[in-house]
């Protein structure tokens, strides 16, 4: 069934076409069955493909590689529209067909009502088939046609209700963010290309690390041009500013494309090229050193935020830095692992949260919750299964993978104290503003009536993705061969494990004092002049928006400004005019007079045998 | 006579036949509907005789007709865009409270005498065809003239063709009577010869007689500076009328010209390249400004097709100095393919118009995609064809000419060529823009919005199915052009 591999992305390209080309006259029923269906029968090919691969992973053979058609050929180049399977791309595939399928479950009772129902489906699909193209091209080429097209359903869906000029320029600046990152990386394939003459991925590393020298510049401008475009996906410092304005979109978008997949590409593409990392050791640890600040200041900013979205907004970016600092110490199952158990818990936050919004009628501010555990019961047990995850209490999926993360920092040889110190202290920071997060909202004083929205396309998908939180801590995933020398099992002492279990559990406890004993007056600190100044500087990302708005946009717009009568502008203006007056001269001879028109085709004649005859 | 000549002359007796039988029905019963049927059903009978044709070929029948794959070849095109023109006749002219039948008589005679061109190797048939061709065209433009409201002015119209082609029929009799009486023939293929013994090549009386041949020709073609009357008739005449006038009436006079020019050798003048040169650069860039904001699409249509005669022009022109072989091939592909895309155009044009009214402003035509999505994908589709963009039929017709160009070293004809284009880009664009925009109110009167006949339906389809295919894949089509081809 493993040839069949071609259907996973194309059964919702299929989907795609069909909701677009009803121009929004197929009813809700039928465009949620083909919206969420066509991803459920792409995740059923995809299990399919899954158990041959795994069988063939038995007999030893660890890829599996189906080609469609040639793309492009030119000259020696040639790029085939072919899918490579990997452990790697498997998990991935699983991530993304699985909890998309959910997602998109979900999400039929989520835009229930939605005028544009349909279309919300039609760039859903387009989503999943190009998150699928990413993750299982083979050459960097098709990734890049997959990135590219992730970033333009991220930039749709950002701006669904496009009606808000807000929605619009949150999606604008999604795209205008990222779209730095992605010029970074398309630089760093051309060089790629000069530089190795291929862009298949595996040719690629095999090529690499014959013609490179570990640490030389080639190695260190590639790596560092694909780290920006992976900075620039996966909102990492400094790219990461476009993320929380992303939370503009509908909460299934947030939980799919925003929390679970396209954020993740980043983390994907670094495991991908792992080998090139490993010939520029500086720029390996740098990212590194890239999620530990992020890990951090996102933990920060999340701490002091009031949208609930915001919240999980800023600690998908905590959590995406802790995956960073993995593939930095050159952790990069531990790496996809948490990716995975990621992509399980904060999909399971998102759609709880936007439960939560559904049940308090669009009301995202979580200081206008509180005492909701009555109200909402649902809610309340499943998001606490999803917080307990994230702060990684023993033995939630979340855990698992970040301790294994931890683990690494400390004993890998790329790691050390600092990078494990940042990941814990991030670890406590995450019990504190998760369970902040789920005081706020679930305890105190009741100030709403909210009224829990059922169904089984609501609670089914929640329900399986909280079981998933719980126990994929337990799924093994089949990684070793692709990471093959990294598999080793780390060994901590027993100081350093009870750290990393007591940390998050520290936070939670602050957390507990701080807001339902009241032992420290929050208010009274943000309130005072320090502390005001310290809110305000978290709540702004650090002032990373006041900075950019300064440095990059404003003396942009000022030069655009000044040029605002473009003179080059004037040249094509000018061939216009030109033109125009031309037809003006011509048209005249167009009288419509049928003596006038005889005496042209006199003197036509006249003309043409003078020509001939006395040239 | 032999059978086989009877055979060859099979499609031009299955025309004849078809225009006596519908006179005698006409005659006894007027009957739209009938006539209409019987008439397209004699056209398709006609190429289908073909299949018969092909394994006789080639052969001289009589000594005014010439029957090889190349006649065959423009025959079918001419044949075909006659059975269109029939089909979308029918809508039209149901609404017109006059008598409809004798149209159809017209039509076959025009067939008739458009085919006679195409198998024309002899100055009298050339004549004669262009004749029963013009003759009929002129009844065919004034046609609706009765009509108690008629859409546009066709007496104006046929009055001017009638005049201007009066004036042009002369001009190209003096030129035939001026070569018969140098060289005593009349047969293409023995006046180089001829002219060779008795070494006339450089008399004046020669390169004038032949100018006035061309002119002539560059007349029924509308290149500048012969092009005048062509917007003009263009409008007035009824639409399907000018769908034939600019599909039909062209091709066939391509197929005679450039048989004439390859087989009587009449490259060797360079007076007489220098005049289509000239008259090839001026359309291009003529009919392209004079295109540019016009508002009526049938007079865009007439423009348009100044400028496209233009660049076929590069390809007789390129004649001179590259291979016959490619010179044919390259002129039967862009006439196939400006052909096919004319018809098309006009199918949207009569789609929605009938002799009362008919709709061919810019200003009706927008918001047609919402209106009518299906007409509005054609139109696109022949836009676009025009422009020369790829994957349509008319790209590889343009890349065709270019390829001449080249291989001619035509450097000034190409870079015209590119400006004419890009300029012509323009204006099919602004109709592609129109077409777009946001309606303003649709109401249920709304001509596009009505119901299309079947067989309106089908040109349609089969003129955008043609153009996209002849664009994605030419090859079949590129392989009959060369086996044709093979033959000069």
């Amino acid at each position: 069934m493993i040839d069949l591999l071609w259907l996973v992305p194309t059964i919702p390209v299929i989907g795609f076409l069909i909701l677009t080309f009803s121009c929004g006259k197929l009813p809700e029923i039928p465009a949620g069955i083909i919206g969420a269906g066509s991803i459920g029968l792409s995740f059923l090919f995809a299990i399919l493909a899954g158990v041959d691969f795994m069988s063939m992973s038995e007999a030893g053979i660890h890829s599996y590689s189906q080609t469609l058609w040639t793309w492009i050929s030119v000259g020696s180049f040639e790029a085939g529209f072919t899918l490579y399977l990997d452990g790697v791309s498997l998990v991935m595939m699983f991530i993304i067909t699985g909890i998309g399928f959910l997602i998109h479950v979900y999400a039929t009772g989520y835009m229930h009502d939605d005028p544009s129902f349909a279309r919300f489906f039609a760039y859903m699909n387009l989503f999943v088939a190009a998150m699928l193209i990413l993750v299982l091209a083979d050459n960097l080429l098709l990734l890049f046609m997959g990135w590219e097209g992730v970033g333009l359903c991220s930039y749709l869906l950002i701006g669904f209700w496009f009606k808000d000029p807000y929605n619009g320029y949150c999606a604008r600046k999604a795209f205008v963010v990222t779209r730095v990152g992605d010029a970074s990386m398309a630089l760093g394939l051309f060089l790629l290309f000069a530089s190795l003459g291929t862009l298949n991925i595996q040719e690629l590393m095999v090529l690499a690390e014959e013609e490179w020298v570990v640490g030389s510049g080639i190695a260190i401008a590639v790596t560092l041009l694909l780290l920006g475009g992976a900075v620039g996906k996966s909102a990492q410092l400094p790219l990461q500013t476009w993320l929380p304005d992303a939370m503009a979109g509908p909460t299934p978008i947030s939980a799919l494309i925003h929390a679970a997949t396209m954020v993740t590409a980043g983390v994907y593409l670094i495991a991908r090229t792992h080998v090139l990392y490993e010939l520029a050791p500086s720029v390996q640890y740098l990212v590194g050193v890239i999620g530990m600040i992020t890990l951090i200041m996102a933990g920060f900013t999340a701490l002091v935020q009031n949208d609930i979205k915001k919240v999980l907004a800023f600690s998908t970016v905590s959590q995406i830095g802790y995956m960073f600092l993995a593939l930095g110490v050159g952790a990069y199952s531990s790496a996809i692992f948490h990716l995975m158990t990621h992509a399980f818990f904060k999909a399971l936050l998102f759609l709880t949260a936007g439960s939560i919004i559904l049940a308090m009628h669009h009301e995202q501010d979580i200081f206008k919750m509180g005492g909701l555990r009555k109200d909402l019961p649902w809610s309340h047990a499943l998001f606490l299964i999803g917080t307990i995850a994230l702060v990684a209490i023993f033995p939630t999926a979340g855990y698992w993978s970040k301790e294994e993360i931890l683990a690494s920092a400390l004993t890998n040889e790329h790691g050390g104290y600092l990078l494990w110190l940042g990941g814990v202290a991030g670890a406590f920071m995450t019990g504190l503003y998760s369970f902040r997060l789920y005081f706020l909202v679930f305890f105190g004083k009741k100030t709403h009536d909210g009224h829990e929205v059922m169904g089984l396309h609501l609670q089914g998908p929640l329900v399986a993705l909280a079981i998933l939180s719980l126990i994929g801590g337990f799924i093994h995933i089949p990684v070793e061969e692709v990471f093959h020398a990294h598999a080793e099992e780390h060994h901590v002492s027993l100081f350093y494990q009870a750290i990393m279990i007591g940390l998050p559990l520290l936070g939670v406890l602050c957390a507990y004092l701080i807001f339902i004993k009241q032992k420290l007056d929050v208010e009274k600190l943000a309130g005072s002049g320090f502390g005001a100044k310290m809110h305000r500087f978290f709540f702004t990302q650090w002032g990373m928006d006041w900075l950019y708005d300064r440095v990059f946009v404003f003396p942009y717009v000022g030069l655009a400004k000044l040029n605002k009568k473009d003179f080059i502008d004037s040249i094509y203006n000018g061939t216009a005019s030109f033109t125009r007056y031309l037809h003006s001269v011509v048209i005249e001879t167009q009288t419509g007079q049928i003596r006038w028109y005889t005496m042209t085709m006199a003197l036509g004649v006249l003309l043409v045998i003078s020509i001939g005859v006395f040239a | 006579m032999s059978t086989d000549v009877l055979i060859d002359l099979l499609q031009i007796i299955m025309l004849t036949l078809t225009t006596v039988v519908v006179m005698l029905v006409a005659g006894f019963k007027r009957e739209h509907g009938l006539v209409n049927v019987l008439t397209t059903a004699g056209l398709a009978a006609s190429l289908l005789v073909f299949v018969f044709v092909d394994p006789v070929l080639p052969l001289q029948a009589t000594e005014l007709l010439y029957f090889d794959e190349y006649s065959l070849f423009f025959s079918a095109l001419i044949t075909l865009g006659a059975l269109s023109v029939s089909i979308l006749a029918y809508p039209y002219f149901e609404s017109h409270n006059s008598h409809n039948e004798e149209f159809y008589i017209l039509l076959m005679t025009a067939t008739l005498g458009a085919v006679v061109l195409a198998c024309s190797t002899h100055f009298v048939s050339f004549f004669i065809g262009m004749e029963m061709l013009g003759v009929s065209l002129y009844a065919m433009i004034a046609y609706p003239v009765h009509a108690e409201k008629s859409a546009k002015f066709p007496l104006e119209a046929a009055l001017k063709y009638l005049i201007m082609s009066g004036l042009t029929s002369g001009l190209m009799l003096f030129g035939i009577a001026l070569i018969y009486a140098l060289t005593g023939t009349m047969f293409f293929n023995e006046i180089s010869p001829a002219i060779e013994a008795q070494d006339l090549a450089s008399s004046p009386v020669i390169i004038a007689a032949w100018l006035m041949i061309i002119s002539a020709v560059a007349f029924k073609l509308s290149l500048v500076p012969f092009h005048i009357w062509t917007p003009d008739v263009y409008e007035g005449a009824p639409v399907p009328v000018t769908a034939y006038l600019a599909t039909v009436s062209k091709a066939a006079m391509l197929a005679v010209t450039l048989r004439l020019l390859l087989i009587s050798d009449a490259f060797q003048y360079e007076a007489l390249m220098l005049v289509l040169t000239v008259m090839a650069a001026a359309s291009m860039l003529l009919g392209n400004l004079l295109a540019l904001l016009q508002s009526n699409v049938k007079r865009l249509m007439a423009y348009s097709s100044i400028a496209h005669l233009g660049y076929l022009l590069i390809v007789i022109i390129a004649a001179a100095s590259i291979p016959g072989i490619l010179s044919v091939e390259s002129m039967g592909f862009y006439v196939a393919a400006y052909f096919i895309m004319s018809l098309g155009g006009f199918a949207v044009i009569s789609a929605i118009s009938n002799s009362g009214k008919e709709l061919d402003m810019i200003s009706d035509y927008q918001g047609l995609f919402w209106r009518n999505p299906w007409l509005a994908s054609v139109m696109i589709t022949v836009l676009f064809s025009l422009a020369g963009i790829p994957l349509t039929a008319g790209f590889m017709g343009k890349f065709y000419v270019f390829t001449n160009g080249l291989q001619g070293s035509l450097w000034f004809l190409l870079t015209m060529l590119i400006i004419g284009s890009a300029i012509g880009l323009y204006y099919y664009l602004r109709i592609i823009y129109a077409i777009l925009q946001q309606p303003g109110k649709i109401s249920k009167q709304d001509p596009a919005m009505q119901a299309i006949p079947f067989g309106t339906h089908a040109v349609l389809g089969s003129m955008t199915a043609i153009i996209i295919y002849l664009g994605v894949y030419p090859m079949p089509m590129i392989n009959i052009l060369q086996s044709l081809a093979a033959a000069f």
